[in-house]
């Protein structure tokens, strides 16, 4: 399990042509776990065993309107990497955000700019 | 310093071990403790405990605490050992895969309350909960009913659905999701007419909405004829 968590990156081609269908990569390191944990494998129940932390939300926002939404549970890998498509309709800012089970916010943010 | 001295010093010594002695007692304390990872984590813990100070484990909780957290129960001479050493060698302590061990202090944070922000996100995108509303089957579930529902049904629902309610008519390929196995509603009682009036009367995903083809009462005919599709007997 990873244990630090670091702030989200997110990486977009230089360069867009208008109406560009573009590809857009989000990496968050931040451990996922559902916190229950197995002692007795003969009951074969699950105990609380440390806290549960994991990614609940992202939303993703292009100029600062709220284009999508994944909503994610613990069932995440680790340190995931999101890959998704967006068009290149105007030259703004593209603004990702984490929120995990704990409350706690995160948020990334890169610029569209055209290729002239 | 005389003999007779030492021997006076000595005396005062053992006769105050004797007095905190007797106000000394065995105490049983209830910890919560998280890390309790794996089948080895209560065996670690207890060797830990027993090997670094004097106390007895009595055993773990697991399952059904009051705030699910597992709980140690120790017990220990009080006037040997405090909590807070017992506390300090758990907190210590690693489990074998390397999750360390801490007594669980304040409240379980689970199901916070969302961000403003994600509140307002679900209403942008959260998929809207059928109004379903307090619907009441006008039509009784009579013969008639039944013979006028299975016609409607054979014409414009099987294709997807089966002629029985199987969920695999011959149309049904390439959905985003497969047709309903309408059997499962077999004899469902009043409450569900309402719930299988809305779906037929609005569709979901890739089922139409018929509520624009079909008149309300024809909807109804077919809410009392799914009943009858009985699921398969083997």
């Amino acid at each position: 399990m990873a244990e630090k968590i670091k702030p989200p990156r997110m990486k977009l081609k230089r360069r867009i042509k208008q109406n560009e269908i573009f590809k857009v990569k989000v990496r968050f390191d931040h451990p996922s776990f559902t916190g229950l944990g197995m002692v007795d494998e003969n009951e074969e129940l699950f105990n609380r065993a440390i806290p549960s932390t994991f990614i609940r939300n992202m939303l993703v926002y292009y100029d600062d309107e709220l284009v999508s939404r994944f909503r994610t549970s613990s069932a995440i890998a680790d340190n995931p990497l999101f890959t998704f498509k967006l068009k290149a309709v105007k030259e703004a800012p593209v603004k990702i955000v984490f929120i995990d089970d704990q409350g706690e916010r995160w948020e990334t943010s890169k610029d569209v700019k055209f290729r002239t | 310093m005389s003999k007779n001295r030492i021997t006076i010093v000595a005396v005062l010594v053992a006769s105050l071990a004797a007095a905190t002695g007797a106000y000394a007692a065995k105490v049983v304390e209830e910890i919560q403790i998280e890390g309790m990872v794996s089948p080895a984590s209560p065996k670690a813990l207890t060797a830990a405990l027993e090997e670094k100070l004097a106390v007895k484990v009595l055993g773990y909780e697991f399952y059904g605490t009051e705030n699910g957290w597992p709980i140690l129960k120790v017990e220990f001479d009080s006037g040997a050992v405090s909590k807070d050493q017992i506390e300090k060698v758990i907190d210590s302590t690693k489990d074998p895969s390397g999750t360390s061990f801490r007594v669980h202090r304040g409240q379980v944070k689970i199901h916070l309350p969302l961000l403003e922000e994600e509140t307002k996100a679900d209403g942008v995108f959260a998929a809207e909960s059928p109004d379903i509303g307090q619907l009441t089957n006008p039509i009784p579930a009579s013969a008639d009913s039944h013979t006028r529902g299975q016609e409607l049904y054979v014409k414009f629902c099987s294709k997807c659905h089966g002629m029985n309610g199987n969920g695999a008519g011959p149309s049904a390929h390439g959905f985003s999701t497969d047709p309903r196995q309408l059997w499962s509603w077999y004899q469902a009682d009043k409450s569900a007419d309402p719930y299988l009036f809305w779906f037929i009367t609005n569709g979901r995903s890739d089922m139409p909405p018929w509520g624009v083809i079909l008149s309300e009462n024809q909807r109804w005919d077919l809410v009392n004829y799914i009943k009858t599709l009985a699921p398969p007997t083997n």
